[in-house]
């Protein structure tokens, strides 16, 4: 893999020699290239970078949505100082790291123990279905599972057991630990799914290559299997980070970040800020953040795996 | 051939082009909420008008079809079924030309904070119309006002009441309350029966400021009132007063946890496992859905915590406005100079289940005239809810708060809830000032 790039600058380099009448092919190339690219850059910088800059420029406003007066970096202090956005950044990470263990984990523990298990696919089925429901129906379900008069609790008190009072939802860390919970319970599918795919395209001569040579079990996996899942671990692993980091069907509808904002993260801030309190500017520079938040991950981790490969 | 066949191709695809702009200028066309310039039958002009109350729909067209007769204006009704995306909608709408022509809105600061932005149409004439005619009580006007100006008629007049089960009462052998100490020795009661005596729940966001709203009323209305209007601090001792007693009520166990949903507060009273629901008369029309009669529940105004304090009444409004860049502004001027009309009041009332801001208009509803006339032998002080009674930011920040408080009501909780609502406070009155 190492080679790819000098052979493909080599390549660039020969073709930049070539004569051409007047403008040198590449350069042609290029030019020609103009029309194929332009409705794609057209509406990515419509779609996507116009909006980001006007919301960089409304986080710098005070906007209550009818008037708007430009306060430079007011909002950013006023961010820095207010104690929810620490609690919303906390339980942002919480989230993260939440995401990256449970539904990436579990679902290669999944993927790898059905793979070849007779009757696999059943239990496969059981953790892809939920996949297909949407966040707010996954919330409406743990919803009713979850609140003090709701299912666990009964199911509790049925056995025999007392069920905690202060409420699943209700108390800081545990609202946010059971959300994070019910989230995985509807994201492990995809996570099964890709990880099923990338265990199916792991050539069986590997693995019996590995066999022969004596390695079985854990050793066969983590030295023979593990790292030709590479590649499709490397998109989990992004989507997961990704999701995390913009959550907010699911605590919308559990806790609207509550009570009093203990289990508020970053996106539920911003919609809260934006359309409940309607403070348009600070709103906007939460947005601001957590854009600048899920791009530098992203962009981070992408470019550290992918130059490994 | 291939010519013509890219020919073809690329004619097909401007087509598709030209296909897909026009749907997308539709798109934008049809998602703005504008009024009409004419519709409705023989071409005359319909009044379009915005709301957050998807139940209104048929209120509405009992409305418009009064309306009509009087006015000869069409009105069509559209609904967004979320508060907040609606609350979104007006904002971002109001001072477009894709606004409708009417908007629901609500009383107070939340009135006032639309009113100062420019968006609504001066409606002091038809309020003093109105007036002149004793359709509206003259004395509720600050609450549709700014600067002097009226920007809303009443929509309802909902008064905050405790709707209890009656069939519950009949069990545990008790009676509404006519004094405090009657509602404690009734909760006491209630809850000696293996029921529920209160419902309670900070699930749906606002639902939290309601107990605090009830408690403190009824404790000194007076300060509530100022405290209201950022005269009195959250601090103060009677505020600190108003906490003890909703903990104490708490650590009794009268109250559903904080976390049922909102929602289920309808069947939960109707099925009898929560006794008393405090709630507007707007929500009479839900738990009427729920197949009881008036059999089955009442409403009684919770009586003032001092035999020596003057009974008071949380009330409510929805208002209705005109945006001042509405397409059809005089007759939708022209509309509001008649929708306090008996008229139109009546059939409109009778369809929502709550009572109607013109005196004159009676109602049917048994639960609704017990409520007036309660009022009426009591006389209660008015005062404005919660919600709409200090300015939007700090109300919604507020809840927050009270949210918070109800999953710990506990004694040690209660200073560091108040001061976190006075600093709010300040920050919030100073801001609101700076806008003025």
């Amino acid at each position: 893999m190492q080679t790819t790039a000098p052979e493909r600058a080599v390549g660039v380099g020969g073709a930049a020699s070539l004569p051409g009448g007047g403008t040198s092919r590449p350069t042609r190339d290029r030019l020609s290239a103009i029309p194929f690219l332009t409705p794609g850059v057209a509406l990515v910088g419509l779609l996507l970078l116009v909006p980001f800059v006007a919301t960089v420029y409304q986080s710098l406003t005070r906007d209550n949505g009818f008037v708007s007066s430009f306060i430079g970096l007011e909002n950013y202090g006023r961010l820095l100082r207010d104690p929810t956005f620490g609690q919303s950044l906390l339980n942002t990470l919480m989230w993260t790291i939440g995401t990256l263990i449970l539904p990436v984990g579990i679902g290669l523990l999944v993927a790898v123990c059905t793979n070849s298990m007779p009757g696999g696919r059943w239990i496969r089925y059981a953790f892809v279905l939920p996949y297909a429901l949407s966040g707010t129906a996954t919330a409406v379900i743990w919803g009713f599972i979850l609140r003090s008069d709701g299912a666990l609790n009964q199911a509790i008190a049925f056995f025999g057991a007392t069920p905690p009072a202060s409420g699943w939802l209700l108390e800081w860390p545990t609202n946010t630990i059971v959300m994070i919970l019910a989230s995985t319970w509807q994201a492990t599918g995809v996570t099964v799914i890709l990880f099923m795919v990338g265990l199916q395209a792991v050539p069986p001569e590997t693995v019996e290559a590995g066999s022969m040579d004596g390695a079985s079990g854990l050793r066969l996996f983590w030295h023979i299997v593990l790292p030709q899942l590479r590649p499709v671990t490397i998109v989990v692993i992004g989507m997961s980070i990704a999701n995390s980091l913009r959550v907010f069907d699911l605590i919308w509808l559990l806790t609207k970040g509550g009570p009093g904002a203990v289990s508020e993260t970053l996106a539920v801030t911003m919609y809260r800020q934006t359309f409940i309190i309607s403070d348009y500017g600070f709103g906007a520079a939460v947005a601001v953040v957590l854009s600048i938040i899920v791009v530098g991950a992203s962009w981070v981790y992408l470019r550290q795996q992918l130059k490994r490969t | 051939m291939n010519r013509t066949h890219g020919m073809t191709k690329r004619w097909s695809t401007a087509a598709i082009a030209v296909a897909l702009a026009a749907t997308l200028a539709g798109c934008s066309q049809g998602s703005a909420s504008g009024g009409g310039d004419s519709g409705g039958s023989g071409g005359s002009t319909t009044v379009t008008l915005n709301g957050d109350r998807a139940d209104f729909a048929e209120g509405y067209s009992l409305a418009g079809d009064a309306l009509k007769d009087i006015t000869g204006f069409g009105l069509e009704a559209r609904d967004v079924p979320s508060t907040e995306n609606y609350q979104q909608i007006i904002r971002s709408s109001l001072q477009t030309s894709s606004t409708t022509d009417l908007l629901k809105w609500w009383n107070g600061y939340r009135l006032q904070e639309l009113a100062r932005s420019g968006g609504l149409a001066d409606m002091t004439a038809e309020w003093e119309q109105a007036e002149e005619k004793g359709w509206v009580n003259p004395d509720t006007r600050d609450s549709f006002s700014y600067d002097g100006k009226v920007y809303g008629m009443p929509m309802y007049k909902s008064y905050w009441v405790i709707f209890y089960n009656k069939n519950v009462f009949e069990e545990a052998g008790i009676t509404p309350p006519t004094t405090w100490a009657e509602f404690e020795d009734n909760n006491a009661k209630l809850k000696a029966a293996g029921v529920t005596p209160l419902f309670a729940t900070q699930q749906a966001g606002w639902t939290s400021f309601i107990w605090f709203e009830e408690i403190l009323s009824k404790l000194d209305p007076e300060f509530y009132a100022d405290l209201m209007n950022g005269e009195a601090k959250y601090t103060d001792p009677t505020a600190q007063q108003a906490m003890e007693i909703w903990s104490d009520m708490y650590a009794k166990g009268y109250f559903t946890a904080a976390d049922v949903a909102w929602d289920n507060e309808p069947a939960l009273l109707a099925e009898g496992a929560v006794a008393q629901v405090p709630m507007g008369t707007w929500r009479n029309g839900t738990f009427a859905g729920t197949g009881m009669t008036d059999e089955d529940y009442g409403a009684f105004i919770l009586p003032p915590f001092d035999e020596g304090t003057d009974p008071s009444v949380i009330v409510e409004s929805g208002v209705i406005s005109v945006a001042e860049k509405a397409k059809n502004k005089d007759a939708a001027l022209e509309t509001m100079a008649n929708w306090l009309n008996p008229d139109v009041q009546q059939p409109w009332v009778d369809q929502i289940k709550d009572t109607s801001a013109n005196p004159d208009v009676t109602t049917k509803d048994p639960i609704l005239q017990g409520v007036l006339d309660e009022v009426g032998s009591e006389e209660p002080t008015e005062l404005v809810r919660y919600w709409e009674a200090s300015p939007p930011a700090l109300i919604e920040g507020g809840v927050q708060f009270l949210g918070s408080f109800m999953a710990n009501p506990s004694k040690d909780n209660i200073m560091p809830t108040l001061k976190k609502l006075q600093a709010l406070a300040d920050t919030e009155w100073a801001n609101w000032k700076a806008a003025e």
